[in-house]
């Protein structure tokens, strides 16, 4: 059960980190200068075109040798799940965002309004309801992908199942065990997210991404 | 140091590698199919199995699988015991469940109108479905099915913690043999990338190509 808190508390270490950076690097790509575009493109293909367990492997041992920084397993695996979720993430707010029609940007311009008000008042209120139903797959998989985190000895939920079934030798029992703990987990989470989204959505604006 | 040595070593896991992509490929893509077909008519009830299959490969991670398969059923199921095997199972099944998704969206985006158009011609739902519905829907699945693709090369390298001899495994190896902590891994994720980006790439312009000669949006 202990194992289970890590795995949700790097998730959400991962999701809240990769939130902020999915939107930063989305606004950066919908609305930034032709260098940051690249350095955008650059930052996602890479973490969205590499396995997630050799991203982890190369900040747990690559990065250190590199800079001299030092730390430990948590850290790194924190930080690599941040960067991995906000690749994955700055693709749905990019859709999200574009989703908005242009017509509203400019009639917020002739409101008025500056580009940063029309951004806060105007563009992403609706981004972000429009993200939601993407955003809960993100979740999802990155939930279920915190069980790459035993590559680098973090005593989360899939790693503490395997010292049990080492221990116990009943490893049968015990992944069934583990696998009914994230699907419950999972399921309930699905359900929570759907909740929200009906909850806030705004009637006739259901846009499929 | 690395050297180039050291680089041709790591290149002798690229096969493995693809040989558990591209074999757990063929067994979803197997599984996906009928799953669809099941999911979509729901035969003498059948749906909810399909159902509880896919919520199932969706809410469990696709490493428990391979470690259930490995150490926990090794001894019911022998073909188990072989890592190789459990780990390319684990992913077949799992992709069966997303490609079944995939199939049963481009089944849904050909429209009733062909269903109907088709069965008022005279054939029965099944020929229907075997030679207007499911031709066209392959096309629309088609990138998904490279999106899938890639999502399974980067996944086979959970395989490394069941110790098969896989890009990650022989990256690991480098960086313990040589001391040199950047590159084993950098190169690890640069071939990764090499690899998946033309495969996606390639089904998702075949599909768009497909699309606009038999006139399919």
């Amino acid at each position: 059960m202990e194992g289970f808190l890590t795995t949700v508390e790097m998730t959400f270490l991962g999701l809240a980190g990769g939130f902020a950076l999915g939107i930063l690097s989305a606004l950066g790509d919908v609305y930034g200068t032709k260098l940051m575009k690249v350095v955008i493109a650059g930052y996602v293909e890479f973490f969205r075109g590499s396995p997630l367990i050799v991203q982890l492997l190369f900040f747990y041992f690559s990065i250190p040798a590199l800079t001299g920084l030092n730390w430990d397993a948590f850290t790194a695996g924190a930080v690599t799940l941040m960067l991995n979720s906000g690749a994955y993430q700055k693709g749905y707010f990019k859709g999200a965002i574009e989703a908005v029609f242009k017509d509203q940007l400019m009639a917020a311009k002739s409101l008025g309004m500056t580009f940063r008000q029309t951004l806060r008042y105007v563009v992403l209120p609706q981004a972000l309801r429009i993200v939601i139903p993407p955003w809960t797959n993100e979740y999802i998989s990155l939930g279920l992908s915190t069980s790459a985190l035993i590559v680098l000895g973090i005593r989360e939920l899939t790693n503490i199942s395997k010292s049990i079934a080492a221990q116990t030798f009943r490893p049968l029992e015990v992944y069934l065990f583990a696998s009914a703990i994230y699907f419950i987990w999972i399921t309930v989470s699905m359900k929570i997210f759907d909740w929200i989204y009906e909850k806030v959505k705004i009637p006739g604006l259901e846009v499929n991404i | 140091m690395f050297t180039l040595e050291n680089f041709l070593f790591l290149l002798q896991g690229v096969p493995n590698t693809l040989a558990i992509s591209f074999l757990s490929f063929a067994l979803g893509f197997a599984l996906g199919i009928p799953t669809a077909i099941v999911k979509q008519f729901s035969p003498y009830g059948l749906g909810y199995v399909a159902d509880a299959y896919i919520s199932i490969m969706r809410g469990i991670p696709v490493l428990v699988i391979m470690l259930l398969f490995h150490f926990g059923m090794a001894g019911i199921i022998p073909m188990f015991k072989s890592a190789f095997l459990s780990a390319t199972f684990a992913l077949g099944l799992r992709s069966g469940a997303f490609q079944s998704q995939i199939f049963r969206g481009a089944i849904n985006s050909v429209g009733r109108q062909q269903m109907m158009a088709a069965t008022s011609l005279g054939m029965n739902r099944w020929q229907a479905f075997r030679y207007v519905i499911l031709p066209q829907a392959f096309i629309v699945a088609l990138p998904g099915l490279g999106s899938e693709i890639a999502l399974l090369i980067k996944d086979s390298s959970y395989a490394f913690v069941l110790g098969v001899l896989e890009l990650t495994k022989y990256s690991d190896i480098v960086r313990k043999a040589t001391r040199s902590f950047l590159y084993p891994y950098l190169i690890a994720a640069i071939l990764y990338i090499l690899i998946t980006f033309p495969v996606a790439n390639y089904l998702d312009r075949l599909g768009s190509r497909l699309k606009t000669k038999y006139g399919l949006r």
